[in-house]
């Protein structure tokens, strides 16, 4: 009896532990499921900077899909909407986007990423030429406001861009076959599709597009009003000075393509980007198929791999950029001095030009890059990362051909060789070592430090550190504060340009260079509405500048910079979003050859958007966007009034069907056709550079 | 007469959308439903042998409640560990003491969020909110994306007899009391992609 009592207690006793061990293992398998699936959504959100207020800079994130219900159609309207951020142009229309009013006649202070390669041309150092990228391609923009985010050895001197594409994939979240058709003024047309392929070890994404328009846009007087190719007691042209339309039509063909095997990707695009020559790179109107093409082509191979506690990113790739002209630079009658044979021996003989100069030129560059990280997370608080970037940078093919100096025939002769608009044996070598250590301190408290180290086969930037801290005092309060260095290095243009009257390319050029203090607080009022500001302070020394006085390009320009940003993205009903940003920005500017001591020019002090979607139901949303940009004083020595202030408003209506899956957007952009004027250089275009008024569209996408 | 009242009754049923961020919506579908099997009395809740997760959505988030019902259909196909499951999406008109689940979603409602909070505490089950700030109207567990993913428990709504988490769910969580701040004494303030899984499996013992 008393066996079976104990026998009893051990049996059950011992079911009790089985089921036990049984709920044990059954919670653990749970556990584990839910910590693998918080780590992967942990990726996600880093990635597609979800946290993006837990980043250590200054950062906006606006995503493809928003946008395009909000009526932006192309990359540079969606640029537009950031804090801090203002477009200008040149008589090329080379658009670019300016970064908290950092050296408006710079090209390269900002950075542009696609699927994380650098695609800043070489010739400019610049990206116009993918400004007129459809938003349809993009599934997201993150845009950093100042240096804060260089990694990988990329100085982002004012701020970067990074633009995601659909190319990007998560498992839950993936992306969605689909093919978009737009239509719009000045006989805009765009088509284009995303096409995604995927088996168990290979995912592909092919997007392609094609755009063109027929844009012309009032222009003139042009630059012979103002006396280019005219000199004092010799020549006068001014009156060929022309007023009419300057050609700004674009034609682009893209195809990208991202594959990734394992731990293999391969990323390439061919964008061919054709745009009408604008202003003139002479200043003078162009003729209306007169064109300038500035492709972009890249490929790069990249592995990426795990190993323990070790990151391995090793990429290497090829970049190749175009400057490619053909036109018409001078008008009919022209009488001027034969640069040629001045450039020989001084002399100065005039030519007459009855059928005015045409001219076509050439310049076709190319980057090799290749670079290897490693990033060591064994220890407990840091996250370890060291690597180098080199990047061989040259001149591939150029030639320069104009009609006679000698004769003044229209016909063009080669002077590839005796007169050359560029250095055709133009090379650069760049290498860049560096090493930062994020730092958790505490679960609220972090920071990331290291500095990037430069040598180039000109002048060099040398060591360039950064910090920054990020601490979050509770869910509603985070505090970000940064200090950072960084350069910009020439573009080719500003070292390699010759005998051009505009432009004049030095080798002896400093790389340009920024001091960076920001502070930012972000108050965090619910999950999705937050106010975030900050301040900074820029100390840029020798920044880049050229004058029609002097068109010699040299590092004359110290600007200390100083401002700040407010975001605010909320809703006031719960079935609306509302955005808005305002940021001030002021500083001086000392031109060192001169002397001159001036105010911040050329940039707007206040810049302020915002915009509001409402959705009248889940199959229709009406928006608007409006946008304020204050006048701009003109730089020293120039005496024409500030170009003007200008508030624009668009409005947007999105239809969505759910059974076909397919959207219609129909929009009216500038609706009370505020006259937006962009500021041309002194003694160019004095009137400066008319945009657009009013325009439309209207978009079908669907999806698969 | 009979389509405009039909095109009028559908214009009002997709009425007013609320804009939802996708990533935490597919978060919250991947992990709360594995919640409901860490409580040692699930057994108590099941109907007819299921488990009925219930989502209450306001008419106008009709498609929202559907994208999720297919998301996790698609990721559970069918089966929450041993036991097979149920969706149902309940209007939040329609969700009462008479509605028959094991838990609950509730997605953004415009309003009556406390009194389907009392039905769930009432009825002894566990209740999930897509809005943190939710919880302080008296919903048990929401899920943010912070700095990284932190799942949230209103320890207030926990107490009943009718649920008993494993301990180790406890300390997983982050309590959050009556505002969306951190509770600073409860030593939990890591985050919860760096807990440590051996102290959890430890407590399991």
């Amino acid at each position: 009896m008393k066996f079976g009592f104990f026998k009893n207690i051990l049996i059950t006793s011992s079911l009790s532990l089985i089921n036990f061990s049984n709920l044990n293992a059954q919670s653990n398998d749970i556990l584990n499921s839910i910590s693998n699936d918080m780590n992967r959504f942990n990726t996600i959100a880093t990635i597609t900077k979800q946290n993006e207020h837990y980043q250590p800079y200054i950062i906006s994130v606006f995503k493809g899909k928003e946008l395009e219900n909000l009526g932006i159609t192309n990359l540079k309207e969606a640029l537009q909407l950031a804090p801090g951020v203002d477009i200008t142009t040149d008589n090329i229309n080379n658009k670019t986007p300016i970064f908290r009013g950092s050296n408006p006649l710079g090209y390269g202070q900002t950075k542009l990423f696609i699927d994380d390669v650098l695609v800043n041309n070489l010739f400019f150092d610049s990206y116009s030429e993918y400004l007129g990228m459809p938003i349809e391609m993009i599934k997201r923009i993150e845009i950093v406001r100042g240096p804060g985010s260089k990694t990988n050895g990329v100085n982002a001197y004012a701020g970067s861009i990074k633009i995601i594409t659909y190319a990007e994939d998560f498992k839950d979240f993936e992306s969605q076959d689909k093919f978009i058709f737009k239509y719009g003024s000045y006989n805009y047309k765009m088509g284009g599709f995303i096409k995604r392929f995927k088996t168990d070890n290979l995912d592909a994404t092919i997007d392609f597009y094609y755009q063109e328009d027929n844009k012309k846009l009032s222009a003139g007087p042009d630059g012979y009003s103002t006396g280019s190719m005219s000199i004092n007691g010799l020549y006068d042209n001014t009156g060929l000075s022309q007023n009419g339309h300057a050609p700004v039509w674009l034609k682009d063909y893209s195809l990208g393509l991202n594959l990734k095997y394992k731990d293999l990707t391969f990323k390439g695009r061919v964008l061919d980007h054709t745009q009408g020559s604008a202003y003139g790179i002479n200043l003078s109107l162009p003729q209306d198929r007169d064109r300038v093409k500035i492709p972009n082509y890249y490929l790069e191979l990249g592995y990426d791999k795990n190993i323990n506690d070790f990151h391995v990113e090793i990429k290497t790739g090829v970049q190749y950029d175009a400057f490619d002209s053909k036109a018409k630079l001078a008008p009919n009658g022209l009488i001027f001095m034969d640069a040629y044979q001045n450039s020989i021996d001084g002399s100065i003989n005039t030519v007459t030009f009855p059928d005015g100069i045409n001219g076509e030129h050439l310049a076709k560059q190319r980057t090799l890059y290749q670079s290897s990280y490693l990033t060591y997370t064994g220890f407990d608080q840091h996250i370890i990362t060291t690597g180098y970037r080199l990047l061989k940078e040259e001149t591939i093919d150029m030639f320069s051909k104009l009609s006679s100096w000698t004769t003044g025939d229209l016909a063009l002769v080669d002077y590839t060789d005796t007169f050359p608009f560029f250095n055709k044996n133009a090379k650069r070598n760049v290498q860049i070592f560096s090493l930062q250590d994020q730092f958790r301190y505490s679960d609220n408290l972090n920071f990331i430090y290291g500095f990037n180290y430069e040598k180039t086969s000109y002048k060099d930037a040398g060591l360039e550190p950064r910090i920054s801290m990020v601490y979050q005092q509770d869910l509603k309060n985070i505090f970000k504060a940064s200090y950072s260095r960084a350069h910009r290095n020439p573009s080719w243009q500003e070292m390699f340009t010759k005998n051009n009257n505009a432009r004049q390319g030095s080798t002896d050029l400093e790389p340009e260079k920024v001091d960076a203090f920001e502070l930012a607080y972000i108050k965090k009022f619910s999950s999705d509405t937050y106010l975030q500001s900050n301040i900074f302070y820029l100390i840029n020394k020798n920044q880049i500048y050229n004058s029609a006085d002097n068109p010699i390009y040299r590092n004359v320009l110290d600007t200390d910079i100083y401002g700040l940003e407010f975001e605010y993205s909320g809703h006031i009903t719960a079935v609306d979003k509302l955005y808005l940003n305002y940021s001030y920005v002021t500083g001086n500017s000392k031109i060192k050859d001169t002397g001159v001591n001036t105010h911040l020019t050329n940039v707007a002090h206040h810049l302020a958007k915002g915009y509001y979607i409402y959705n009248i139901n889940n199959v229709l949303s009406l928006s608007g966007i409006i946008k304020y940009v204050s006048a701009k004083s003109r730089i020293s020595g120039d005496n024409r009034a500030k170009t003007p202030a200008y508030t624009t408003l668009d409005t947007t209506l999105n239809y969505k069907n759910h059974k076909y899956n397919y959207n219609i957007t129909v929009g009216i952009k500038n609706i009370f056709d505020a006259n937006v004027i962009y500021p041309s250089a002194p003694n160019t275009y004095i009137e400066d550079y008319a945009q657009e008024g009013r325009t439309f569209f209207i978009t079908l996408r669907k999806e698969f | 007469m009979k389509k405009i009242l039909f095109l009028y009754l559908t214009i009002i049923n997709i009425a007013f959308g609320y804009n939802y961020d996708n990533v935490v919506l597919k978060a919250q579908a991947s992990i709360f439903p594995k919640i409901i099997l860490l409580d040692k009395k699930i057994e108590d809740k099941l109907i007819d042998g299921k488990i009925v997760y219930t989502i209450v959505y306001d008419k106008t988030d009709y498609f929202t409640a559907l994208s999720i019902e297919k998301f996790i259909n698609k990721n559970f196909q069918g089966h929450l560990g041993a036991y097979t499951y149920k969706i149902n999406l309940v209007d939040l008109e329609d969700f009462s003491q008479e509605t028959q689940t094991s838990a609950i979603y509730v997605l953004n409602l415009k309003e009556h969020i406390e009194k389907t909070a009392r039905i769930a505490r009432e009825k002894g089950i566990i209740s999930f909110s897509y809005d943190i700030n939710n919880l302080k109207k008296g919903l048990m567990f929401s899920l943010v994306i912070e700095k990284s993913t932190v799942l949230y428990l209103e320890k207030g709504n926990l107490y009943t007899k009718k649920i008993d988490f494993v301990e180790a769910l406890l300390q997983m969580v982050r309590f959050v009391e009556k505002d969306y701040t951190y509770e600073r004494n409860e030593g939990n303030m890591e985050y919860n992609n760096r807990f440590s899984l051996k102290k959890i499996y430890a407590s399991l013992i």
